[in-house]
């Protein structure tokens, strides 16, 4: 169910929504969707909320982004749910039709502001991004923002979660890589230590 | 062919549409305009007439402001863009050389021009809108201020056409410029201070502000931008000295609302009648209307007239909204005083291919069968060139400047196109080879007048779409569109051409094809100069007679913004221009040759000389630092 704060404009989109799904196959009138066309459970917002947007302090790992994968991925009948809601939620009037960028950015290439991997564009359309990207997390059910990241997934530039790392480093195309960075000396001074924020030094 | 519209829609006054009648030019001594099955072919140009003048119009150059200075982005009220100056002409031109240059440093597309009062500059850089006041007084221009607002990257995300800043205006010791973000504003030019702010709309409603405020008196008036957002159009006056919001009127909506009380008188039947802003709208679609008014203003001190376009209607899917659509992609000559509409003319009733209404009104007198006619003229995006009797609201001529084919004609007795239902959009459907596109045979990019010649001088287009609707729903913040468009060059691969234009025939009388979108405005002047640049960067002066290319610089970055010519302390003639590519020019930055971003002013003299440059240690003082000089590193673009 679309859930917004009540509002009259709603009241219009509500009916021009139940318009619109005249005809068109599993519509609610609130202009979400009533599939379900996955099991498989979805993650959970405070698992979600933890994930961090770029990289942690420290250089740690960040191995919660690499677990969390779109329950919805490949599933061809979210894939063209997530097609269609790409059009009616009017992520195409700034995305473009092809997802190819407009007033908002490309979606099918692989520059990601905010991060590539499936659980980033989730929380990229689910919080909304501060230069006009609207925050859609308490409109339309996780569900249908699983099913619009699973199209999304479809048009090339979204990264595989193993790839968030890759993704922070600019990694995407890599065809070799300096043998220096295969487990040696960087790798050494990065792991993690604690900080001790009262002091401002590594803690011993 | 009779217009189409849906029957389901009663409105109070329906105009008439027969079969196609000959299109009619009403002019003295002028051809008919062409019968339908050639109404794409435009006349043949004719014969340069070197040394006469080519047309008798005339123009009130009201306020006639210092002729070295350029006060406004327009020139003048009747938006001539015609400077008196000379230095600069045919003779010399081949010898204009870049004298200095300045970089705002703002990545968005450049689209206004600079303003000089007396021995100072002002500028106003795209988002996030940094002021900036050079004294070119001193060499290398430096800066004597610089001043940032702080205006909420959300609106970067609802800007239709990039973050764009289309011009400021200069009154009373203030500089007076929109945030992007709804926020009209004004500077203190002496200290640099904000002196007021107003709020004009809310961002996350996708509303923005991007065009050139327009003063005229005690009064600047400001108009929204969001048609592709479905906000609802509206034009505002402020006090130019407090800010204070003294009336507005929108473009849609009951009488009260449009501001359409007992004076308004508009020439055609079809325009009379109560509340069209709503009767012509499907129930309630009204609120949605769009027709924002983000182009060019234009006044007429004799009449007290201010003249001013609005946007395509919202959403962009035609089927959603059957109706006329009044009053969107349309006119206005309001009372500049109390905002009260005296008449308006709707160029693209019930507009399907998002032709907006808001390019510039020229303001010129004409001789029409021996009668001298208080005119303007408008290159409408939908191609054709309109000259209206701007007491009235009578339409005189309407001939295509550009290539189209959405029309078979225009019944010049009801001043309606004739559509033609095979370039109609439908939903789900692709339409083919629909000419001009969605920006038009000419766009927001303002042409220029020269009284020496009585011709107009502009940029226009050469572009066509396939178009797909897609029905949308309305969700406030997001796109209220639904057209999804490729576009490409039309009839002889060309996207670009400047041209001169006859006013009183509706005629072209020479241009010149460019491969690049002309989508800068144009500069005319008593040197028999009109400059103009290309969206790959050309810059050029041209011939005012006929069109003979004189002198072309290649620029850093695209060129969409508009020339404009001043006398320096120094007592040289300068021309500037901007070269910041952006805007609608990158619906063709596939070309090879699209240039990238731009953020730089070029100041152009004669073999170059100025006190900019020279042999030895040159140095200079200024008063201020850049605002934000660190605006990349700090995220503020």
């Amino acid at each position: 169910m679309l859930r917004f704060p009540t509002h009259r404009p709603l009241r219009s989109i509500a009916s021009i929504s139940l318009a619109l799904c005249v005809g068109l196959a599993a519509c609610q009138p609130h202009g979400g969707s009533t599939s379900n066309p996955s099991a498989r459970a979805l993650p959970t917002e405070g698992q979600l909320a933890s994930l961090p947007l770029g990289a942690l302090a420290g250089a740690a790992k960040v191995l919660p982004a690499e677990e969390v994968s779109n329950p919805l991925e490949g599933n061809p009948q979210a894939i063209a749910e997530g097609k269609r809601l790409f059009v009616s939620m009017n992520c195409a009037g700034c995305h473009g039709y092809g997802a190819a960028g407009g007033m908002g950015p490309n979606l099918t290439d692989s520059y990601w502001r905010y991060g590539g991997v499936p659980s980033s564009i989730y929380k990229s359309i689910f919080e909304g991004r501060p230069q006009g990207m609207p925050a859609w997390g308490r409109a339309l059910p996780a569900q249908d923002i699983w099913k619009i990241v699973a199209y999304i997934q479809t048009l090339g530039g979204a990264l595989n979660p193993q790839q968030y790392h890759a993704g922070l480093q600019g990694d995407h195309d890599v065809t070799s890589t300096a043998p220096e960075l295969h487990g040696g000396l960087t790798e050494t001074f990065n792991q993690p230590r604690m900080l001790s924020p009262s002091t401002n030094a590594p803690a011993q | 062919m009779a217009m189409r519209i849906s029957t389901e829609w009663v409105i109070p006054v329906r105009a008439r549409w027969g079969p196609l009648a000959t299109l009619i030019i009403a002019a003295a001594g002028n051809l008919a305009f062409a019968d339908t099955t050639s109404s794409n072919a435009l006349p043949p140009p004719a014969a340069p007439d070197v040394d006469q003048q080519l047309s008798d119009a005339t123009a009130d150059t009201s306020p006639n402001d210092p002729p070295g200075e350029w006060r406004r982005q327009a020139g003048d009220y009747a938006n001539t863009r015609y400077s008196t100056l000379t230095q600069i002409n045919r003779e010399n031109a081949r010898r204009l050389k870049i004298a200095w240059t300045f970089s705002d440093g703002a990545g968005y597309g450049h689209e206004g021009a600079p303003l000089v009062v007396g021995a100072m500059m002002y500028i106003v850089a795209p988002f996030p809108n940094v002021a900036y006041a050079l004294d070119l007084s001193k060499p290398g221009a430096p800066i004597k201020w610089s001043y940032a607002a702080n205006p909420s990257p959300l609106a970067i995300g609802k800007a239709c056409c990039d973050a764009v800043a289309r011009g400021w205006a200069y009154a009373n010791g203030k500089l007076i410029y929109n945030l992007l973000d709804d926020h009209t504003i004004a500077v203190d030019v002496h200290t640099g201070k904000e002196v007021w702010r107003t709020k004009l709309g809310n961002v996350e409603n996708g509303e923005t502000m991007t065009m050139a405020p327009f003063v005229a008196g005690k009064k600047v008036f400001v108009g929204n931008s969001g048609g592709e957002l479905g906000k609802i159009g509206w034009i505002a006056a402020l006090d130019v000295d407090t800010g204070k919001e003294l009336w507005r009127a929108y473009s849609a909506g009951p009488d009260s609302l449009v501001k359409i009380g007992p004076e308004f008188k508009p020439f055609y039947d079809w325009m009379k009648g109560k509340d069209l802003g709503v009767s012509t709208w499907p129930a309630d679609m009204w609120k949605t209307a769009a027709g924002a008014a983000w182009g060019w203003y234009s006044f007429d001190p004799t009449s007290n007239l201010l003249y001013y376009g609005t946007s395509n209607p919202s959403p962009r899917v035609p089927a959603q909204r059957p109706g006329l659509n009044l009053w969107t992609s349309a006119m206005f000559a309001r009372d500049a005083d109390t905002g009260a509409a005296k008449w308006a003319y709707v160029f693209t009733p019930h507009d399907e291919w998002d032709y907006d209404g808001v390019n510039e009104n020229v303001l010129l007198d004409i001789k029409i069968g021996g009668q001298t006619r208080k005119v303007l003229v408008q290159f409408n995006r939908n191609a054709y060139a309109y000259t209206i009797d701007r007491t009235t609201g009578e339409v005189l001529v309407a001939a295509p400047f550009a290539y189209q084919n959405w029309s078979s004609g225009f019944d010049l007795k009801t001043a309606m196109p004739v559509v033609r239902p095979d370039k109609e959009p439908k939903p789900n459907v692709k339409v083919t080879n629909v000419c001009p596109p969605d920006i038009g045979g000419k766009d927001w990019q303002p042409s220029a007048f020269s009284p020496r010649t009585g011709l107009l001088y502009a940029g226009i287009f050469n572009i066509c779409m396939d178009v797909t609707d897609h029905p949308q729903s309305y969700i406030p913040g997001t796109p209220y569109d639904g057209m999804e468009m490729t576009r490409t060059a039309g009839p002889g691969a060309h996207w670009g051409e400047f041209m001169a234009w006859d006013p009183v025939k509706g005629r072209k009388i020479w241009s010149v094809e460019e491969k690049f979108m002309t989508m800068s405005g144009a500069l005319a002047t008593a040197g028999d100069l009109v400059f103009y640049g290309t969206v790959d960067g050309w810059f050029r002066a041209v011939d005012d007679r006929t069109g003979k290319v004189l002198w072309s610089q290649k620029l850093g970055s695209g060129i969409i913004s508009s020339p404009m010519t001043y006398l320096g302390p120094d007592g040289r003639q300068y021309v500037g221009i901007y070269a910041g590519v952006g805007g609608a020019a990158l619906v063709s930055k596939a070309m090879p040759g699209f240039p990238p971003r731009g953020s730089t002013l070029y100041v152009f003299s004669i073999d170059g000389e100025s006190p900019s440059s020279g042999p030895g240690l040159l140095t200079t003082e200024a008063g201020g630092a850049a605002m934000h000089a660190d605006a990349t590193q700090t995220g503020r673009q």
